[in-house]
């Protein structure tokens, strides 16, 4: 794929990369093209077009923040919970048998 | 990996993501083009002629957004780089 940085990177990346492109496009167009009088766009469709791309990939920027940030803590306790016996058993082994049995 | 097969694997997604591409174009100009009367089979000249330019202008949005994308993109790879190392997938 010409001029992708992605590229470069191993393939489950570079198809999350073109996802995100392919979603870009679709939702950017959806909302800044309306006018189909014209075969080219306009310069209110251009301008609305830059201020999407710009605006979703600042809000990709965003989130990816966002997880990075709150996941690990997720998966430690995810982790401690894997590693806790499960609710109801008895954390004590059980008891040997009383007298007169 | 073998870098043939991993070229392969790339043409390969490239391919998917233009199929992906073209379904969501073809929603999207049908959506904009093909109000939900169906009387007629036939298309109008006008939808007709809708369907023609949104295809024009939705090829021309992706090759705009690619160019936008990749110009941003570099901020992406060293997000992706911080991404790794704090959920230790490196």
């Amino acid at each position: 794929v010409p001029g992708v940085p992605g590229a470069k990177q191993s393939l489950p990346q570079l198809r999350d990369f073109l996802l995100v492109y392919n979603r870009l496009t679709e939702l950017c167009f959806r909302h800044c093209v309306s006018n189909l009088n014209y075969r080219l766009l306009t310069g209110q469709e251009e301008q609305c077009l830059e201020g999407c791309a710009g605006k979703l990939v600042h809000a990709n920027h965003r989130l990816v923040r966002a997880y990075v940030a709150t996941m690990p803590s997720v998966l430690q306790r995810r982790a401690q919970q894997l590693q806790e016996p499960p609710p109801g058993a008895s954390p004590h082994p059980p008891a040997a048998p009383g007298p007169g049995q | 990996m073998d870098p043939l097969r991993a070229q392969q694997l790339a043409a390969e997604l490239e391919v998917d993501m233009m199929a992906d591409m073209y379904n969501r174009m073809t929603q999207a100009c049908h959506r904009k083009c093909v109000p939900p009367h169906y009387k007629d089979a036939e298309l109008s000249k006008g939808e007709s002629i809708c369907l023609d330019r949104c295809v024009a202008k939705y090829l021309e949005v992706h090759e705009r957004m690619g160019k936008k994308l990749t110009e941003l993109s570099l901020q992406d790879e060293e997000l992706l780089k911080r991404m790794q190392q704090s959920t230790g997938t490196a």
